[in-house]
């Protein structure tokens, strides 16, 4: 079941609280960094609410009765309630693309000029985690793609290794032809997926 | 920056806290203030920036505790005060296809931030909370849960 979105104003949800039903877990969407939007859905076994724009909020007092209506989130009820949550969550990731030719694990000459930036990246924050994942095309088989994905994201991880970046702190993995930046039907060259991707934490 | 000789940079990197990653770890902890602690079957360890963690874990922060995590995704869940998660299933495997991000939220207050899982396979994640189920579509939430 899906209940209408309503602006209820917030001395509704005041009232209710007053009246007794009071809600014990509340969730709210919020803007991403990229202000970016998403959705969610809040299901008990009472209903459904979907939250949809930034600051729906909607809350839970029971997991018999459905959540309650949608209403908008007070930037100081937020400010005050999620404090500490917000002041330690993570800064984003530096995140870095590099290029390749077909079939090869050497770097386009703009990518490999790229890699100081990464050096810059790892040395500022000081970086706990790189992560290195390796991308190719749809042009060839699983198998063909998998290492070179692999080759490509190795040969990246061992020049940062090279440069002075700990080891212990870099990740390699292979996403083969999975994860690809533009998705395009199996077969097709486009240089744009031919990658390799590195997650500076 | 990029002028520093090598040697620096090898210092540099080395006074760093990171531990190394086990291939089996599915994220790390990025941020840690006051007491928290992390339950793995039946040992209580005490985190630290660049640990690890595990499917599995269960993650306490302190009454003046706070904690940020990263999974491997690039999902990011914060933890504020007197909060507790189970990081219950997670697969990341781009190359075969496999997603999943199930956390369990027992208690207190929570960021979360979607990673790529979100952007592959946003139906496959899913926060529980006591009397409720979050189904995420991303991108960014804030979640309370009372005793």
């Amino acid at each position: 079941m899906k209940t209408v979105t309503s602006c209820l104003p917030a001395a509704v949800l005041m009232l209710s609280l007053l009246a007794g039903c009071s809600p014990k877990h509340l969730v709210i969407l919020v803007p991403d960094p990229d202000l970016k939007v998403g959705k969610a859905e809040v299901t008990t076994a009472g209903g459904t609410q979907l939250l949809e724009k930034p600051g729906d909020m909607t809350t839970v007092s029971s997991g018999s009765s459905p959540p309650s209506p949608v209403i908008q989130a007070d930037p100081a009820f937020i400010a005050a309630t999620f404090a500490d949550a917000l002041a330690i969550e993570p800064l984003p990731s530096a995140t870095f693309i590099l290029y390749f030719p077909t079939g090869s694990t050497n770097l386009t000459p703009e990518s490999a000029s790229r890699i100081a930036d990464i050096l810059d990246a790892v040395l500022r924050r000081p970086a706990i985690s790189v992560r290195i994942s390796g991308h190719c095309d749809a042009v060839g088989s699983y198998q063909l793609n998998d290492r070179l994905a692999r080759d490509r994201a190795w040969a990246i991880r061992n020049l940062l290794v090279q440069k002075g970046v700990n080891p212990d702190i870099i990740t390699v993995t292979s996403h083969g032809k999975g994860n690809p930046l533009v998705p395009t039907v199996d077969g097709v060259a486009e240089p744009r997926n031919r990658r390799v991707e590195v997650i500076v934490r | 920056m990029k002028s520093l000789g090598t040697g620096l940079l090898l210092l540099l990197f080395a006074s760093s806290p990171a531990i190394a990653l086990p291939p089996d770890s599915i994220g790390h902890i990025q941020t840690l203030k006051g007491t928290a602690s992390i339950q793995r079957g039946d040992r209580n360890l005490r985190p630290s920036v660049g640990a690890a963690v595990f499917c599995g874990d269960l993650v306490r922060t302190g009454k003046d505790g706070a904690m940020g995590i990263v999974l491997t995704d690039d999902t990011t869940l914060s933890l504020g005060p007197d909060s507790r998660l189970v990081l219950k299933e997670y697969a990341f495997d781009p190359k075969e296809g496999k997603f999943a991000l199930v956390a369990r939220l027992f208690k207190g207050t929570f960021v979360y931030l979607s990673g790529l899982i979100g952007k592959l396979a946003p139906s496959s994640i899913r926060m529980e909370i006591p009397d409720a189920t979050i189904a995420v579509r991303g991108t960014k939430l804030l979640i309370s849960v009372g005793e």
